[in-house]
C-alpha cells in the first residue's frame, strides 16, 4: 500500500529522540505501519544504543521466568526485586511453612472455641506461648549452615552473611505476626490479652539474633525457646496465675529483653560473618 | 611466575582429632594450577580456605595480595572471587536462571536488567541458555554441574576457585569446559582441584600434587610427567621391579617403577607420575 504523504524529517528525528508526544507518536506509528520509505528513514536513523536497549528489554521480558506466589505477593507488597528474591528462597518463608503456622494456630484456635470455661485458659496459655515462639522456629531456619543449602556459595560472596540473616529474620518475623493476628482475631472471648504474645514475639526474635552472635541459629533458638517455655511456666505456677507471663510485668520485661538484646546485636552482628569462617 | 595471587605458607587445619592440612605451602599466579590428589588429602579444605569460607588453625593465607582474616580485605577478595564448591547446593525449586540470579544479587548485583544481561552470558558460556528456564530438580547432574559453574563466572572475577569442577561431565562437557576456563586465563588466577590428570595435563600450567595434608609435588604438568622418565616400560607380563602394572588393550603390562636395564622403555604420561609420586596408596584408595 502506498501513501501521498511523508513524515517530516525533523517529525521522524523527534520521534527516534523520544521527543513526540503520545498523540503525535501514535499517529506516526499508524503511518509508519502503512509507508516502507518513512520506516527505512527511521530504521536508518535509530541509532544501535537505542535499538539494543529496546531488544534487551524484549529479551529480558521473555525470558525471565515466571514468578512464584511467594515472590508476587512480595513484590506487590512493594518489597524491592532483588530483595524478593533474596527471601523466596528463606526455608521459613515458602509456603509450606506458612500454612504450617497457620495450621498449628488453626488447632490452637479451634481447641479454645471447643473447651469448658475452665480449661479456656489453659488453653489461651498454650496459644500465647505458642504463637510468641512462632517467629523464633522461622528465624532458627532462615539461614545458616545445613540449612540454607546454598550456605557456602552464599558465605564466599560479597553479601554480608549478617544482612542476609536480618533481612530474612525481619521477613519471618512479618509473615508469622500477620498469620498470628488473624488466627489471634478468632479467639473466644476477644480481650487485649489475645494480643499479649506481640511483645513476646519481638522479644523472642530479637534475643535469638542476639544469641546467633555467639552460637549457631538453631542452638541460639532451642535456648531462648526453652528459656521462654520455662519462665512463662514458672511466672505461672509462682503467681497462681496461668497468663502472669503475658500480664504488664511480663510484657515490660520482654521490652527490657528486645532493648538488651537490640545493643547486643548492634554492637555483634558483624560477628555472624567471622564466626562462620572458622 | 608472575607475581603470586594467592600465597600459601605453612597452613595447618584440624577437624577434630583429623589433620587435614599439616603445613601446606605454595603459591599460585595468574593461569590455570591444578591440585592433583587422592580423597582426603586436604584440596578441598585447602580451596574453601582460598574461597574465604574456611579460616586456617595456623599459618598466613594472602589472596589477591589482601588477608582473608581482615573483615575488610575477606570482602574486597569476595567481590572478585568466584567460587564453586565441591558439593554445591540449590534450592531445587527455583529454575537455573533464578538460582544464578540469586546469587548475582548476593554478588551486589542489585540492578535488574544489567544483572539479568550477566546471569544470561554465564549461562550461555556453559551452554545452558536452552534450559535456564527449568527447575533444577529437573536437570541432570553434569547440567547442575554446569550451573554451579556458571554462577562462579558471574561478574568476571580474578581469582576462580574450582573444586571437581569437571566431576560428573562427560567428555564433550569437559571438552568445553576446558575450552571456557583456558579462554579467559591470559590475566586472571584460576584454582582448580581433580581426579583427572587428563584435565591437568591439558588445561593446567601448574600443578600441585597433595597427599595426606601436605604437598607432595609443585610444578609443571611436564615435570610432573618427567617424575616417571625413565621408569615406564612394556613387558608381556608383570615385572618383578613394577610398583604398579596393568594389562593394556594390545595385550601388553605396562609397568610403573624401577624398570630394569633391557627394558622396553616408553614415554610418560603426567598420571604415570602421578601415579609414582602418589604410589599405592592412591590405587589402595581407588579400589575401596
Amino acid at each position: 500500500m502506498t501513501t501521498t504523504w511523508h513524515a517530516d524529517r525533523t517529525v521522524l528525528a523527534a520521534y527516534v529522540e523520544g521527543g513526540l508526544d503520545d498523540v503525535r507518536a501514535s499517529s506516526l506509528e499508524a503511518h509508519l505501519l502503512t509507508c516502507d520509505r518513512c520506516r527505512d528513514r527511521v530504521a536508518t536513523s535509530t541509532g544501535a544504543d537505542a535499538i539494543d536497549h529496546v531488544w534487551g528489554s524484549i529479551v529480558d521480558t521473555i525470558d525471565t521466568p515466571h514468578r512464584s506466589a511467594v515472590e508476587r505477593l512480595l513484590l506487590t507488597l512493594r518489597v524491592p526485586e532483588h530483595l524478593a528474591r533474596l527471601l523466596v528462597a528463606t526455608p521459613s518463608l515458602r509456603l509450606s511453612w506458612l500454612v504450617a503456622e497457620a495450621l498449628a494456630l488453626g488447632f490452637a484456635v479451634i481447641a479454645a472455641n471447643g473447651t469448658s470455661d475452665q480449661n479456656e485458659e489453659l488453653v489461651l496459655f498454650l496459644f500465647l506461648v505458642v504463637a510468641a515462639l512462632l517467629p523464633v522456629a522461622g528465624v532458627a531456619v532462615a539461614f545458616g549452615p545445613g540449612i540454607d543449602p546454598t550456605y557456602e556459595i552464599g558465605v564466599a560472596a560479597p553479601m554480608p552473611a549478617d544482612r542476609l540473616l536480618l533481612i530474612r529474620a525481619a521477613a519471618v518475623l512479618a509473615s508469622s505476626v500477620s498469620i498470628t493476628v488473624f488466627a489471634a482475631l478468632a479467639l473466644p472471648g476477644l480481650d487485649a490479652i489475645a494480643a499479649a504474645w506481640l511483645l513476646p514475639a519481638l522479644g523472642l526474635t530479637v534475643a535469638t539474633l542476639a544469641l546467633g552472635t555467639w552460637v549457631r541459629p538453631l542452638v541460639a533458638a532451642a535456648s531462648v525457646a526453652l528459656t521462654w517455655v520455662l519462665s512463662a511456666a514458672a511466672a505461672a505456677v509462682s503467681t497462681q496465675d496461668r497468663l502472669a507471663a503475658f500480664r504488664p510485668v511480663g510484657q515490660v520485661a520482654c521490652l527490657a529483653v528486645i532493648a538488651v538484646s537490640a545493643a547486643v546485636l548492634t554492637h555483634r552482628h558483624t560477628l555472624y560473618e567471622g564466626r562462620i569462617a572458622r | 611466575m608472575s607475581a603470586p595471587t594467592v600465597e600459601i605458607h605453612d597452613v595447618r587445619k584440624r577437624f577434630g582429632r583429623t589433620t587435614a592440612l599439616q603445613g601446606v605451602a605454595f603459591d599460585a599466579a595468574a593461569g590455570i594450577t591444578g591440585l592433583l590428589g587422592p580423597n582426603g588429602a586436604g584440596k578441598t579444605t585447602l580451596l574453601r580456605m582460598m574461597a574465604t569460607v574456611l579460616a586456617p588453625d595456623d599459618g598466613r593465607l594472602r589472596v589477591l595480595s589482601w588477608d582473608p582474616q581482615v573483615a575488610d580485605e575477606r570482602l574486597a577478595i569476595r567481590r572478585r572471587l568466584g567460587y564453586m564448591p565441591q558439593e554445591p547446593g540449590f534450592h531445587r525449586s527455583f529454575t537455573a536462571f533464578e538460582f544464578v540470579d540469586y546469587v548475582a544479587i548476593l554478588k551486589e548485583m542489585t540492578e535488574r536488567r544489567a544483572r539479568h544481561d550477566e546471569v544470561r552470558r554465564v549461562l550461555g558460556l556453559v551452554g545452558l541458555d536452552d534450559v535456564s528456564g527449568r527447575k533444577i530438580k529437573a536437570l541432570s547432574g553434569g547440567m547442575r554441574r554446569r550451573v554451579a559453574l556458571a554462577q562462579s563466572l558471574l561478574g568476571d572475577p580474578d581469582l576462580l576457585v574450582l573444586d571437581e569442577p569437571t566431576a560428573g561431565l562427560d567428555p564433550e562437557q569437559r571438552l568445553r569446559f576446558r575450552e571456557l576456563v583456558s579462554d579467559r586465563t591470559a590475566d586472571r588466577t584460576v584454582i582448580l582441584s581433580t581426579h583427572q590428570t587428563e584435565d591437568v595435563a591439558a588445561l593446567c600450567q601448574r600443578v600441585i600434587v597433595m597427599l595426606d595434608g601436605q604437598v607432595l609435588f609443585e610444578g609443571t604438568p611436564r615435570e610432573l610427567t618427567q617424575v616417571a622418565d625413565g621408569r615406564v616400560w612394556l613387558a608381556d607380563d608383570r615385572a618383578a621391579g613394577a610398583r604398579l602394572s596393568w594389562r593394556t588393550a594390545d595385550g601388553a603390562h605396562r609397568n610403573i617403577g624401577e624398570a630394569p636395564s633391557d627394558a622396553d622403555l616408553v614415554a610418560p604420561t603426567l598420571e604415570d607420575g602421578y601415579l609414582l609420586l602418589v604410589g599405592d596408596r592412591a590405587f589402595a584408595e581407588e579400589a575401596a
